[in-house]
């Protein structure tokens, strides 16, 4: 009785493990479903709009420039960032805001991006923590899936 | 005949494709072993030495000052280097060469770390492309594979 019991938990524990780790490299390879939230992508992406992630790009190398891309938070390594691709390795680019006088420009480094969130005004991103290691990078959004305002229609239906 | 075989064909493929992805998680999550080449961790670590790497520490963020880890190199994302950390996110860094008359010192930013090569004539590390995000870092080195030698 007791045996069963036992001999059924380890199966159920050996599919968990086993459909789990099939699950997590489906997100890890192909992509997957984003919440993506604050303002720094608006219009593009709004607070709380529903994307969906591709991440073979980065395992093949090919994020290009105007991509918007998922990648892990230079200063806080928990948290995530979703900016755009202004500049890939060796381009040159805009390190000065807007409103400056006087503008300034830097190459950026080899194996090193350049992103900058739609919205400018309101963005902390590679104008602030400087070029970001290709290596942080999650995945490529190719499209979105739902925005709020399609939400709550969906819902008021 | 050729249904039996079809079958055989995809269970066969369904088997890789579970047992691979659950081996990519072992290594991922728990940890594995890795070939360390170069000269910038001698002598703690000489060339082709085989090193057990585990992957828990950075998902708990527990690495500490002192560790040796296995990290992606910020400028080169296809290649990883092995460093030991030397300073954590805040701690003040020696940022000059030992040669260098005037020194010069800086602080770690957040979510960050500062890595050597123990063989610090022969290494590029943070010196060269400063520090490194956490985010980078892939794994621990925990202990080393006492290689067979023969000593003459």
């Amino acid at each position: 009785m007791f045996r069963n019991a036992l001999g059924k938990t380890f199966r159920f524990l050996g599919y968990t493990v086993q459909y789990g780790c099939i699950a997590h490299c489906a997100f890890e390879y192909l992509g997957g479903v984003v919440v993506c939230s604050g303002p720094s992508m608006e219009p593009t992406i709004q607070n709380s709009d529903i994307v969906f992630s591709e991440n073979l790009s980065r395992h093949f190398y090919c994020i290009r420039k105007g991509d918007i891309v998922i990648a892990k938070s230079p200063n806080d390594p928990k948290s995530n960032i979703c900016k755009r691709v202004i500049g890939l390795e060796g381009d040159k680019v805009c390190t000065s805001n807007p409103s400056d006088f006087l503008k300034s420009h830097s190459y950026v480094p080899k194996g090193h991006v350049w992103l900058e969130g739609d919205n400018l005004r309101n963005s902390t991103d590679s104008r602030c923590y400087g070029p970001v290691p290709y290596g942080l990078i999650r995945g490529r959004i190719c499209f979105k899936v739902f925005t709020v305002p399609q939400i709550f229609a969906l819902i008021h239906l």
